[in-house]
């Protein structure tokens, strides 16, 4: 079976529909809403809260269409309450939806079959699912028994994750001793040894110190890609994107605003390039003003926004002035695009708001 | 409860703290809504077990009293020690002054002008207004479905007896514990020693029967039953005194020199409390906790 | 399935070394449950020095009755070791998230949340009502005959049925209510009805409690059924009580799990 991308949202690029063979993930107009309470502020309110109390209806996941394939790497990336741990909760089967359809491994995942269950992984940033008080070696047999691996596969699987992460001398420890980086590790363990067909992820390097997180993007992708494993990973920052993702999912208030590859975005998302000038002293307003591009100056050092299609006539003109040294042209950074894709994606909800009152 | 740091730098700062302290904790309570209401009227159930064990013992007996306590009485006793009970009883009293002494937030009252024994004490008035206060309906409805089980109303003296041992055993309750709590100074874990007080309490305050029904257990001293014994200690005054003065079971003489006694026993241990702070806060500089 | 037993087993050997690890709270906590019980036998016997019988003619007369408490000793220590740890646990999880992890695992869930942690502490008091039982039987006018005996521990079983229902149907509250409510009080309000002989329901307001609390919830049927079959004279109205016990044994445990499925079915986890 063949499913073409389904249509993405308004920002994405219609051209770039390709059909994905080995869909594992589809999912269609899947939406997830909860009813709120609020809470009372001061004495009035509370006693009033008694008798009445005022709800508003929260739309966590409004009506998102996603296709993955076998093998793919994706990122969900949003910002705080976008939606994206709810899409991956609603993926494994945690929550049900209140609207749409989703089919991983060809399983609904609400239903929670244990056929299902036994082909996936969660694993949750900053959230234990090894059993605090057993030390990890001893949640690793649990976890051959829960999930009814053969012994011989478990004893190769385990020594071969357990080595690639480095982490024999702790799985003798109980849990609950062991700090954040060396509880993810073993988390990570724990989750690969049913060998699953789709990894879910839930802001895994939160919390992390740069090591760590440098340490678990490597065996990610090490692992993934020799197991063919699709891999779906939440977050919020770019450095996992970055290191892990071809293909970016950009998630706000509970919407798809891009799907694509993360060369993409940069390409889509800009308008400009940083030019970066080295000249032999720091600049007089007079050749600031020559340049005549909004610049920032940090002594010797001129740093330039230029509007990319003009980046081939402008660069001469730079590279010919007295006192260049050297010039460096960047992509504007992936941090920079994203966070920008959110705050117009604010603003646009704020004057949504606005016109809606 | 939130920490709140009191500078009474005036009588009316302080009452201003107060009151602060009492809407907050009104609020704690309407924060779960749902519990109250319910919560107040699910303390009454175990009441309706022992009503019916009662009656099945009275019934079993030929006796129409036993300690001088009809079956009507036990029932009227067990409803007066809920209300006596809501006076003395401190949840979290001794635990929370012996942890704020293991995690070292006691030293903020070591440097500050204020009396930490009187803050808690403070804070324990306003707690109890505000259970009072949304406990009252509760309690009042099944006092008047139950009045029936009551005694009639007695005389003036008795109820001026009654409300002054009730005052008597809300500091004596408050004393106790606290005293209890400040051992925490000296001890790392008071749980053990809380556990054994509770135990003791538990048999002894008149929570589980009237204590007349010890009058006929022997001591081994020959004329004092267990019942005397414990009438000189403190336990009693915390649940049974108080009913027991309503039900008319304690009048006369008796009440006087019994009311001397709670008395006698609050001043001991506000005493003790003190001692035990200025003994505990000497100590604890010294070690630098 | 030898599984989830073999999963069980593990479960309860990691609470045991834990457990001995922490030996001064272990035997803290032993000691805590002897003294609350043993308050309540003092209590007991104090009643007695007043009256011969609990409800006239209704038999309960001090060994029977210790019989009883006995057995409600047993049969309360068996839920309190094996099925309320995880079950106050789960007012945790719930705050915390940490039930997603267990709904994505290929495993019953009910079985998880009610079953991974075990007090071992608890069972003290299971002990010292076998050490009651030991007592009291031999001091009976009427000693129960083999077959009751028999039955005994078959209905011991039924009472922890029907207990374990109740657990689970407050589990099932508190997932889906999502806060954090104190289920050790609500536990104490229920099981507090079965702490003596049925009989002592009786009279207008007595008698349609008692039939509320043996056919509606059937919290008197816990204690009652076994005890009375090692405690008073088997008759051929033994059978009905056999009979009803096990039919709510099974009622309890099958509603209660419908209950479980449809809380969890609603879940709606914790924000992130």
């Amino acid at each position: 079976m063949v499913f073409p991308y389904t249509r993405r949202m308004h920002n994405s690029d219609p051209s770039a529909t390709s059909a994905i063979s080995d869909p594992v993930i589809c999912v269609e107009g899947l939406a997830k809403e909860y009813r709120v309470y609020d809470k009372p502020e001061g004495l009035a309110a509370s006693v009033r809260s008694l008798f009445h109390r005022t709800s508003r209806i929260v739309q966590a996941v409004k009506g998102v269409d996603l296709t993955v394939g076998r093998g793919e790497f994706v990122a969900l990336l949003g910002p705080n309450g976008a939606g994206k741990t709810t899409l991956l909760k609603l993926l494994s089967g945690i929550i049900t939806p209140s609207r749409g359809t989703a089919r991983v491994l060809g399983h609904v995942p609400w239903e929670r079959a244990d056929d299902f269950r036994r082909r996936f992984a969660l694993v949750m940033g900053q959230r234990n699912q090894l059993w605090w008080d057993l030390p990890a070696a001893e949640s690793f047999r649990l976890h051959q028994e829960i999930y009814r691996i053969d012994p011989v596969r478990f004893e190769r699987t385990r020594d071969e994750l357990v080595d690639m992460l480095d982490v024999r001398r702790l799985i003798l420890q109980p849990v609950r001793e062991l700090s954040l980086g060396e509880r993810m590790k073993l988390e990570l363990v724990a989750a690969l040894l049913h060998e699953p067909e789709v990894l879910f992820l839930d802001e895994p390097t939160i919390g992390l110190d740069v090591v760590a997180q440098h340490t678990i993007h490597e065996f990610l992708r090490g692992v993934q890609s020799r197991r063919r494993m699709t891999v779906v990973l939440t977050t919020h920052y770019m450095k996992d994107v970055a290191a892990l993702c071809e293909r970016v999912v950009v998630i706000t208030r509970g919407d798809i605003l891009y799907d694509g590859s993360l060369a993409e975005i940069v390409d889509r998302f800009t308008t400009h390039k940083i030019v970066t000038l080295d000249l032999d002293e720091a600049p007089n307003q007079a050749t600031i003003e020559r340049f005549g591009f909004p610049c920032e100056c940090r002594g010797p050092q001129v740093i330039m926004r230029i509007d990319r299609h003009r980046i081939a006539e402008v660069l001469p003109a730079i590279l010919g002035s007295a006192g260049v040294r050297d010039v460096s042209v960047e992509d504007v950074p992936l941090e920079e695009i994203v966070a920008e894709l959110f705050r117009s994606d604010a603003r646009d909800a704020a004057t949504a708001a606005e016109h809606a009152s | 409860m939130s920490e709140v740091i009191i500078r009474p730098a005036s009588p009316f700062q302080g009452l201003r703290t107060w009151w602060m302290m009492l809407k907050i904790s009104l609020e704690e309570r309407l924060v779960y809504r749902g519990d109250f209401a319910l919560g107040t009227l699910m303390r009454f159930l175990p009441i309706v077990t022992q009503v019916f064990l009662w009656t099945a013992v009275f019934g079993a007996t030929t006796k129409t009293d036993i300690a001088g306590y009809t079956r009507n009485d036990i029932v009227a006793y067990y409803l007066l020690t809920m209300l006596t009970r809501a006076f003395s009883s401190m949840p979290g009293l001794s635990t929370g002054i012996a942890r704020s002494v293991r995690d070292g937030s006691v030293k903020k009252f070591l440097v500050q002008p204020v009396d930490y024994v009187s803050f808690l004490l403070a804070a324990r008035v306003a707690h109890k207004l505000v259970y009072y206060a949304v406990a009252a309906l509760p309690f009042a409805g099944v006092f008047v479905l139950c009045r029936s089980y009551f005694p009639p109303v007695p005389d003036a003296i008795t109820i001026a007896a009654f409300v002054t041992s009730l005052v008597l055993s809300f500091l004596l309750g408050f004393f106790m514990e606290a005293t209890l709590g400040m051992l925490g100074f000296w001890f790392m874990e008071v749980s053990s020693i809380v556990f054994g007080y509770m135990l003791v309490q538990y048999l002894l305050s008149g929570h589980m029967f009237p204590i007349d029904l010890l009058d006929g257990v022997p001591t081994g001293i020959a004329g004092v039953s267990l019942a005397d014994v414990v009438h000189w200690l403190p336990f009693e005054y915390t649940a049974y005194f108080s009913s027991a003065v309503w039900l008319g079971k304690v009048h006369g003489d008796r009440l006087v020199w019994s009311l001397a006694i709670e008395a006698a026993w609050v001043v001991v241990m506000a005493v003790a409390c003190r001692i035990a702070w200025w003994r505990g806060t000497r100590r604890y500089s010294a070690f630098g906790g | 399935m030898s599984r989830y037993f073999a999963i069980f087993l593990t479960f309860a050997r990691a609470c045991l070394v834990r457990d001995m690890t922490f030996r001064a709270n272990f035997i803290l906590e032993c000691v805590t449950s002897l003294g609350w019980m043993s308050m309540n036998l003092a209590f007991y016997l104090l009643v007695f020095t007043f009256t011969s019988e609990i409800g006239k003619g209704t038999g309960w007369s001090k060994e029977p009755f210790f019989a009883f408490v006995a057995t409600g000793l047993i049969i309360n220590s068996i839920v309190q070791a094996l099925f309320m740890p995880s079950a106050e646990e789960l007012t945790e999880m719930v705050r915390t998230g940490g039930l997603d992890g267990v709904l994505v695992q290929p495993l019953d869930a009910q079985f998880l949340l009610s079953m991974h942690r075990v007090d071992f502490s608890a069972l003290a008091n299971g002990l010292v009502g076998v050490g009651l039982l030991a007592w009291a039987v031999p001091r009976l006018d009427h000693p129960p005959p083999p077959v009751a005996w028999l039955l005994y521990p078959l209905l011991i079983v039924c009472g922890v049925a029907i207990l374990y229902g109740f657990v689970i149907m407050l589990a099932a509250a508190t997932i889906h209510m999502g806060r954090n409510q104190s289920l050790y009080d609500f536990w104490f309000y229920l099981t507090n009805f079965s702490r003596y002989p049925a009989e002592i329901y009786s009279g207008p307001f007595g008698g349609p409690l008692r039939m509320l609390c043996t056919f509606v919830i059937p919290i008197l049927l816990v204690v009652n059924v076994p005890a009375r079959m090692v405690a008073q004279p088997f008759t051929g109205q033994a059978w009905g009580g056999v009979a009803a016990a096990v039919v709510a044994a099974i009622a309890s445990l099958v509603v209660s799990r419908f209950v479980f499925q449809r809380a969890l079915a609603k879940y709606r986890s914790a924000s992130s």
